[in-house]
This record gives structure tokens, sequence and C-alpha cells, in this order.
């Protein structure tokens, strides 16, 4: 019997991700979401230098509820990959490690992240 | 290598059904078993067993051990000392690695799904090749280097004085160590992560890097340095992202994150 024909056992398939583990993953695929997004503000930049009939189309853009959708998804992913990164400094520092706390601690991240969206949207 | 799906000859088909044996009206459990023997070319399947769990022990490797008893015999598992301590019987149950001796069937609710360790190669049924886990736990040197110690202690022992080679920590010392020697190399941490299943390779893992840990935490050790050193690699220790499933995981209630953090801030120059 070779070995290369033994099989892999199952992984992502079957294993049940933690809060924490998804939060994690989360936070990568908002970073990479606003590496994206970045080509949005550069864009709004443009339209800015771009007079008056150019700022008024990215204006529309933005109005339009697609545009609304992608703008206050960035804000949120912003503010959740904010967050997070908070975390990793704090992890990174020794801190915040107990099992037990580990669920609150993400909950109390997506809590805040959703607080710092709605912040911006009073703000705007 | 990052591959969400598995291969060809890994993917899990539906496989036999065996009904309670008798309907004595105990409570009867349903048990998904994860199969693959290597006699054939067909791939792992999945069995399904309907136990009467009155009739059989709480938890859930004696439920493994009631069915190689009375149903199929062929089924294949580790276990040795059923209490925890020897780390053979770790397993995913039900989406989470733990060992199925310390596990009480009475913590899931409906079928309970029983695979091997995660995204290691199958030898047969439950039974994963964990050896290029304990070649990585090797390569840490897993022991006190100290020279001194060896030689006081023949010198003590040429003069017949037994006491005198001893190493004495402090309470405080010895104090480092609790929460880091408890640890039964079950590799229920290193295969719930994500970061070992794409770099297991090269990443050494949670479990490997507790213990590596545990010997730059531990007082009488001189080799901090070059342990340290070894450790330094963006492979090695670096694929850690603080994803958490290790602590999440640990059936001994260990924190190997915690670990990998006291080692990331060794290097640092932190601690």
């Amino acid at each position: 019997m070779s070995l290369k024909t033994r099989p892999l056992s199952p992984h992502l398939q079957v294993y049940r991700l933690p809060l924490t583990g998804l939060i994690s993953i989360t936070h990568r695929i908002t970073g990479v979401f606003l590496c994206l997004a970045l080509f949005g503000v550069l864009g709004l930049g443009a339209a800015l230098a771009g007079g008056e009939s150019a700022f008024l189309a990215a204006q529309a853009c933005l109005a339009a509820p697609l545009g609304q959708l992608l703008l206050w998804g960035s804000a949120y992913a912003l503010a959740f990959h904010f967050c997070h990164g908070v975390r990793h400094l704090l992890w990174d520092l020794g801190w915040g490690f107990d099992a037990r706390r580990l669920d609150a601690l993400a909950k109390l991240e997506l809590a805040a992240s959703a607080a710092l969206t709605g912040l911006l949207y009073f703000l705007s | 290598m990052v591959e969400f799906t598995l291969p060809a000859n890994s993917k899990v088909l539906p496989g036999k059904i065996h009904p309670a044996a008798s309907s004595g009206g105990g409570r009867v459990r349903r048990f998904a078993i994860y199969r693959w023997r290597p006699d054939d070319a067909e791939n792992p399947r999945v069995d399904y067993f309907d136990i009467d769990v009155d009739e059989c022990g709480s938890k859930v490797l004696d439920v493994l051990i009631k069915i190689k008893n009375e149903i199929d015999g062929s089924l294949t598992f580790r276990r040795s000392c059923r209490e925890g301590v020897c780390g053979s019987c770790s397993m995913n149950v039900n989406g989470k690695n733990t060992l199925a001796c310390t596990q009480s069937i009475e913590d899931y609710v409906g079928e309970i799904k029983i695979y091997p360790l995660p995204h290691l190669p199958v030898v047969k049924d439950l039974v994963v090749d964990m050896s290029h886990f304990f070649a990585q736990y090797a390569s840490i040197k897993p022991w006190l280097q100290n020279d001194a110690a060896s030689e006081t202690g023949e010198q003590a022992r040429a003069s017949g004085q037994s006491a005198a080679g001893e190493q004495l920590q402090s309470v405080e010392q010895r104090a480092k160590l609790d929460g880091l020697y408890e640890c039964v190399l079950c590799a229920c941490c290193s295969t719930s992560c994500p970061s070992y299943w794409w770099n297991g390779d090269q990443y050494l893992g949670p479990a490997v890097l507790l213990q590596a840990y545990r010997w730059l935490a531990d007082s009488r050790d001189q080799e901090r340095e070059s342990r340290l050193r070894q450790l330094a690699d963006s492979f090695k220790l670096y694929r850690c992202h603080t994803i958490m499933n290790c602590t999440d995981t640990c059936p001994k209630g260990l924190n190997p994150a915690k670990a990998i953090a006291e080692i990331k801030k060794m290097l640092a120059g932190l601690d």
C-alpha cells in the first residue's frame, strides 16, 4: 500500500469554527475588501478634481442604493477591521487570552464596530 | 498551501447503516463515524450506528469500544488510558477536536459525528499519521538543556551525595510551568488550526509551540537564546494569526495561543 493513496482527513468540511475563528477570517476578508475600496476613494478624489459634472456624477453614484450599500458596507468593514486590529495589538501584549471570555470579547468587537459605523452615520 | 476542498480520493461518501440491535426501550442515539481502510481503492465513507446509550458507558470512547466489541470489530481507533492523560483518543466530534475518553455523550444533542483529527493522512478509520507532528516536536529539543546540572549531578553521585545535584526552583519559577506541563500532545489544537492545515509542513503549530515555551519558561534551562533563535522564523512561529481555535478546543483546558504570544513577546523584548 503506497502512502500516496492515503486520504486526507476532512478539515473545513467538518470543523465548526468558533466565533473568534469566524471573526479572524472576516478580518482577512475585510482587509482585502478595504484594499479594493481604496480604488473607490481614488475615484472619488478624481471626480472631485474633475470639475462640476464629474462631481455630480460621483454624487449620483453614491446616492444610488448600490452606492449607499458599498459606502456603508465599507464603513462597517473599516470599523470592524479597526476593532479587530486593536484586539490584535492587545493580544500581542499578552492580554485577552482567557478562553471563557473569547466569545464575549468577539461580540463586543461586533457591537463596537456597529456603534462606530452608527457614529459615522450621525456625523455625516 | 491553501486548498479548501478535499482531493478526489478523500471525498467522503455515505456508507452503511447499522440499526439498533434491540428495541429494549433505551435511549437510542445515532453515531456517524468516518471509515476508511487501506485494503482497497475505495473512498472514505461515513457509517451510521444506532446505539442504545443506556447500555453503554457515558463517554464517546465507551460507544466506540461498544461498537468494536459488538457490531463491527474492524472499527479502528487509538486509545489507552481512558482518563485524559495519554492523549491517544483525540478525534473530531461534532466539529470540534476532543479526547473521546473525557467527552460525555450527554454534551451533544442529536446525531453525533465522529471524524479523525482534521487535515492529516488517514492510516485507517479514526487513526491518522502523526509522524510529522512528532518530528516537529523533536525539532524543538523537548528536554532540559543544562550542562551545569549534569556536572554537579555526576560530582554528587561520585562523592555519594544524593541531593547535591538538584536544581532548585522558587515557588514563582515553578508556577510558570503550570498550564504548560499538563499538555499530553494529543494534537487536538494543532489540527484545529487553519494555519497548521495550510502551512503545517513548516509552521510548528500550537502544540509544539506550547512545548517550546514550556522549555523557554523553565528557569533551569540554559539554552533560551538558541531556542529563541530557532523559533524566530516567519513560518515556524509567525504563521500563528491568533485565530484562537487551539485555545477553544484544548481538551485539557490549556492555552496554546497565550503560550505562542509569550514567545512572540520574548522575541520582541517585551517580557
